[in-house]
């Protein structure tokens, strides 16, 4: 790999994120929203982790996902598009490559604005929760990775701008909306017939279902779930970064191959 | 750098983009590549810069086969390749000089040349001003600027002239000459002949994905068998009509005729023929033209042949 031009490519992305406006307004709003749910955790004088934390934790696996998607869907497509995929690939770097540097520069610009939203929530409570908070930092981030490398294989899919976007709105709801209320949809047609094993390996299955699952539990315990006569023992902390990693990995690596595939690649 | 294309052959589906084309680049040599929408003369440099895999053919550099030799090969090919698409775009958001940064990284190249190729393309005072605001001749100036930012030994132009005005044409045909000098290789094309027509050392026609002709524009002119236009102008009227009269054989067709002047238009052949017509009516030529076609009307003329 050319490290000097994949580094130049993750600047160029990267500073290209700083100045786009709608990166801009995306993180002011995640600020605000962020903050108020700090505020609120403030003036209710509980502690971080019972009203704060999920509250934020509520947010970020609705609102990440979205933003990682719609950040990643025009890696691609938009660069072809808008002609200049032709001079970026005429350099003398891999197209695989182009596709992680691009995905690097991207995700470093999503992880400030998460660090930026969640750090203004910690900043406005308590010293002592403090700590609940950071500690969301890098599952968030994780998550957001996970939804901007997804958003970047539908980029490389789609042959046309509008056509990635819609599927990755369409994504978006299949994965945070109806995925979970499929599950429970499930769980009460079968009158709780689905094992518990089941029901925790398509809870993992999902990004966004781990993602809310396993800091919910880790904040507030498996109490509300077991109310719900919902048993789930979530895989270990080392299958959880497996899945974590493969998220990211596999569809980045099927992009790549994708792009590199493709005979006529501004066609 | 020997770079040669040889029996280049792509299909999209049914449509043959390309069928069997050779091109070879010669160094300090500016090569045009001409012909209607659809010809095949982006495909071609696409084929050249790695964007389209060809179905058949080979590209040579140096002896080597880049599309047998792989990826990696072809890689190391475009580290001395200035490329500028047609209808040249970049990040709308960033400034003249944060992209021209962005190709100097990625190209090696130091820094402090960023501010020297922007003032080159007349840039300077846009340098920091976003690109969504430049106009279409000056984006094109800002990608002349991409493309020989690294001074590369192969320049590849797609309709470079496109949106430029006289300073930016000038700008143009001042690269052109610095490469022609330094023994480098341009290959471009174009659609308005006529402006690069002094410019060009080879001219490749394309046509419906073949290379219907070749050459230096002179021998392209001669292949097309055009006639050429000669002006003779007589020191006394008097005896225009007696010139007149001895031109009008079936080669030298007067094509009008004032007081004291006569046009013509003459197959090349016959110019050494009229030459001595002239010479025997005993008349004093004040003034005498010959004005060879141009290169968009011999063009013309090979791409109607079959």
């Amino acid at each position: 790999m050319s490290m000097r031009v994949a580094g130049a490519l993750v600047v160029h992305e990267l500073t290209e994120r700083v100045r786009d406006r709608w990166v801009l307004v995306v993180t002011g709003l995640f600020v605000l929203l962020a903050s108020g749910i700090g505020l609120y955790g403030r003036a209710a004088e509980d502690s971080a982790a019972a009203v704060t934390a999920p509250s934020l934790v509520t947010l970020c696996a609705f609102l990440v996902p979205l933003v990682a998607l719609v950040l990643g869907h025009d890696a691609v497509v938009g660069e072809r598009e808008r002609h200049t995929l032709g001079l970026l690939l005429s350099l003398p770097v891999g197209r695989g490559e182009v596709l992680l540097a691009k995905f690097v520069g991207r995700a470093i610009a999503l992880s400030g604005s998460i660090g930026l939203g969640l750090g203004s929530a910690a900043l406005l409570v308590q010293g002592g929760q403090r700590q609940v908070l950071v500690e969301l930092l890098l599952p968030t981030m994780l998550l957001g990775a996970v939804f901007l490398s997804l958003g970047m294989l539908l980029s490389t899919v789609a042959r046309r701008h509008a056509t990635a976007a819609s599927m990755a709105v369409a994504l978006w709801f299949i994965l945070v909306f109806f995925y979970d209320l499929g599950l429970l949809g499930a769980l009460v047609a079968t009158g709780g017939a689905i094992s518990n094993d089941v029901v925790t390996w398509l809870v993992a299955a999902n990004p966004a279902g781990l993602y809310r699952t396993t800091l919910l539990v880790q904040l507030s315990g498996t109490a509300a779930l077991e109310e719900a006569g919902i048993l789930l023992s979530l895989p270990g902390s080392l299958v959880q970064a497996a899945l974590w990693f493969g998220w990211i990995v596999v569809p980045l690596a099927i992009g790549a191959l994708l792009l590199t595939r493709r005979r006529a690649v501004t066609a | 750098m020997n770079v040669s294309l040889s029996g280049i052959v792509v299909q999209f589906g049914k449509v043959t983009a390309l069928s069997g084309v050779d091109l070879d680049l010669q160094a300090g040599e500016v090569a045009v590549l001409a012909g209607p929408n659809g010809a095949g003369k982006s495909t071609l440099m696409s084929v050249l810069l790695g964007l389209v895999e060809p179905d058949a053919g080979h590209l040579f550099v140096d002896g080597v086969d880049l599309l047998e030799a792989g990826t990696r090969a072809h890689r190391h090919f475009r580290e001395d390749l200035g490329y500028l698409p047609e209808a040249v775009a970049f990040a709308e958001n960033l400034t003249g000089r944060q992209v021209m940064r962005f190709f100097a990284m990625a190209r090696g190249v130091k820094r402090s040349k960023v501010d020297d190729v922007l003032e080159r393309v007349g840039l300077s005072d846009a340098r920091s001003r976003a690109v969504r605001g430049y106009s279409r001749g000056m984006r094109q100036r800002l990608g002349l600027g991409v493309a020989i930012l690294s001074e590369p030994d192969l320049l590849v132009l797609d309709e470079p002239t496109g949106g430029l005005d006289q300073q930016g044409l000038s700008l143009l045909w001042d690269v052109l000459k610095e490469y022609k000098d330094a023994g480098r290789r341009v290959l471009m094309s174009s659609h308005d002949l006529t402006l690069i027509e002094r410019r060009a050392d080879c001219v490749h026609i394309l046509s419906a994905g073949k290379v219907k002709a070749s050459g230096t524009p002179d021998m392209l002119r001669r292949l097309a068998g055009l006639a050429v236009r000669v002006r003779v102008e007589l020191q006394d009227p008097s005896r225009m009509e007696g010139l007149a009269g001895s031109l009008s054989e079936d080669l030298m067709v007067p094509v009008d005729l004032g007081e004291r002047e006569v046009g013509l238009s003459i197959p090349p052949s016959a110019l050494f023929q009229m030459f001595r017509t002239v010479e025997s009516q005993d008349a004093e030529v004040s003034q005498l033209r010959v004005e060879e076609p141009g290169l968009d009307a011999v063009y013309e003329r090979l791409l109607e042949a079959p």
